[in-house]
């Protein structure tokens, strides 16, 4: 019972508390150019959330199975890009097959997951953060895509209303984009504090 | 947590020590087979994680296959990626499909044109015929601003279908409004509003027909050019004679006198017409276009000469 609220305030935390893209500003770039039709930026959050699961939980596996036992931490970053990148294209792959229009309409951000920023950052904020077991290491990766998803979902969906609202011809474009980014941030600060 | 560096040197040490034993010892090897003994663990694991993962993507690559017609990439590079929608499909790729499937589609795409078509029937092993004149686009207008009439000044969204959606924006109901709803519908950056007027740059011109979709007045058609340039009957008032004179210097008023002139011109509902399968550059053709009483028939193409000023502008030069 303890481990599992242990997990559950862990997943909580990434998603809302210590959300990737509101506190750490890692993914800026997805979050800001694929967030224009929500349909499409949930796809993305879930091809995102996908990747962060899939390369979190296979980079702590080979962080704690084969770097830390062969004391060979210093190629983590490469070890962890090679991984990255690896299941970027199997994503990749997966869409193009069973979603093509989704794969169509995400264009060159597909590929440009591998250097999203959300996932280096999780792979090795699960070192820092001194994740000890698979299961937590899971849980977190999970989480963290969930809440890029959360962000870019929220942040389409505001922008799907200002489409439609007057705003001041000097503002309009990216700099409107760029407030509403801030004052969302803002508000996800109020979360803090909320779990250690 | 010991730092890493730390860690891995202590290693370097443990290594070139056994190394060094078994070895000859000599100075100069020494500090390459240090090098050496830090250097295969790091190697050798990554080289095990590049080949697992190459592998599974070799597995994933066989079982997520998805077959694409190679023609297809082929079509898509023959076309000329504009993305115009002359064809009616969403883009150039989705075209490329489309007339894999459907090989009636081979013409579609206008800015291609018969070089294009040919080369997708190429592709496709299919024999096409590619006769047939390019479709351009001819403005059925041919008065600036200074040949209007205006009763009074509009002052609303600048653009010709909010324009004509209101009545009065200028006299005559049929002419261009010259807010260039064509201009933005062009892709080849081959329209101009010059002086209030649509003017089609056929250097430019692909015969796309998007800026003829773009026209809230349907002024402008797409007519074959099988004579460049083409002699045309620029206006569409259906106006009688002495309306259309009030309201425009240079509109067509019925007369009927090219007409006379000539078979291929032909005057009905006030307003003159020419068929345009029938024009050639003949001297009773030249006459009627000469004959008009307000210049009204002009040439559009390449090397279409400055059509005549009209009458007022004349006497006042």
């Amino acid at each position: 019972m303890d481990r599992f609220v242990t997990l559950l305030m862990g997943f909580l935390s990434v998603v809302l508390v210590n959300n990737f893209v509101f506190t750490k500003f890692l993914g800026a770039c997805p979050y800001l150019g694929v967030s224009g039709r929500i349909g499409k930026a949930l796809g993305m959050g879930l091809a995102v959330t996908f990747v962060t699961a899939l390369s979190g939980t296979l980079t702590w596996m080979v962080d704690a199975w084969i770097l830390t036992p062969l004391h060979l931490e210093i190629t983590r970053y490469i070890c962890y890009i090679v991984i990255i990148a690896g299941a970027v294209q199997l994503v990749e792959m997966y869409v193009r097959k069973f979603f093509p229009s989704l794969y169509e309409a995400f264009g060159v951000y597909l590929p440009l997951i591998a250097t999203n920023c959300v996932i280096l950052g999780l792979c090795l904020f699960l070192d820092i953060w001194g994740t000890d077991n698979l299961l937590e290491a899971v849980v977190l990766s999970t989480g963290t895509g969930i809440g890029f998803t959360v962000a870019i979902c929220i942040m389409a969906a505001i922008r799907e209303e200002l489409a439609l609202a007057d705003v001041p011809e000097a503002l309009q474009g990216v700099p409107i984009t760029l407030i509403t980014a801030g004052l969302l941030t803002l508000a996800f600060m109020g979360f803090a504090g909320m779990i250690k | 947590m010991t730092p890493a560096i730390y860690d891995s040197s202590f290693m370097i040490y443990d290594l070139a020590a056994t190394s060094v034993s078994l070895l000859p010892n000599h100075q100069s090897s020494f500090i390459l087979h240090q090098l050496w003994g830090s250097a295969w663990p790091a190697g050798v694991t990554m080289l095990g994680l590049a080949l697992a993962f190459a592998i599974v993507l070799l597995i994933a690559r066989t079982r997520l296959k998805v077959e694409v017609d190679p023609r297809v990439e082929q079509v898509a590079g023959l076309l000329p990626q504009a993305g115009c929608g002359a064809c009616g499909f969403a883009g150039c790729n989705q075209y490329a499909q489309a007339v894999l499937n459907d090989m009636q589609l081979i013409g579609k795409c206008t800015p291609g044109g018969a070089d294009v078509a040919g080369k997708i029937a190429g592709v496709l092993n299919v024999q096409i015929d590619n006769s047939g004149p390019p479709v351009r686009p001819v403005v059925l207008c041919r008065a600036h601003t200074a040949d209007r009439t205006y009763y009074a000044a509009y002052r609303g969204i600048q653009s010709c279908t909010a324009a004509n959606a209101l009545a009065g924006a200028q006299a005559c109901k049929f002419g261009c409004l010259g807010f260039g709803d064509c201009v933005r519908a062009c892709k080849f950056n081959a329209l101009r509003v010059v002086d209030g007027l649509a003017t089609v740059n056929y250097r430019k011109c692909t015969g796309c027909a998007a800026c003829s979709k773009a026209c809230p007045r349907n002024l402008i058609v797409m007519v074959p050019f099988h004579q460049d340039p083409m002699m045309t009957v620029a206006c569409s008032s259906r106006e009688n004679g002495k309306t259309t004179r009030a309201m425009c210097q240079v509109g067509c008023i019925g007369c009927g006198l090219c007409a006379k002139q000539s078979d291929a011109f032909k005057a009905e509902d006030n307003l003159a017409r020419l068929d345009y399968a029938r024009y050639e550059p003949s001297g009773q053709n030249e006459t009627a276009c000469n004959k008009c009483p307000t210049g009204a028939i002009v040439y559009r193409g390449k090397s279409a000469p400055a059509p005549r000023p009209p009458k007022a502008r004349q006497a006042v030069s």
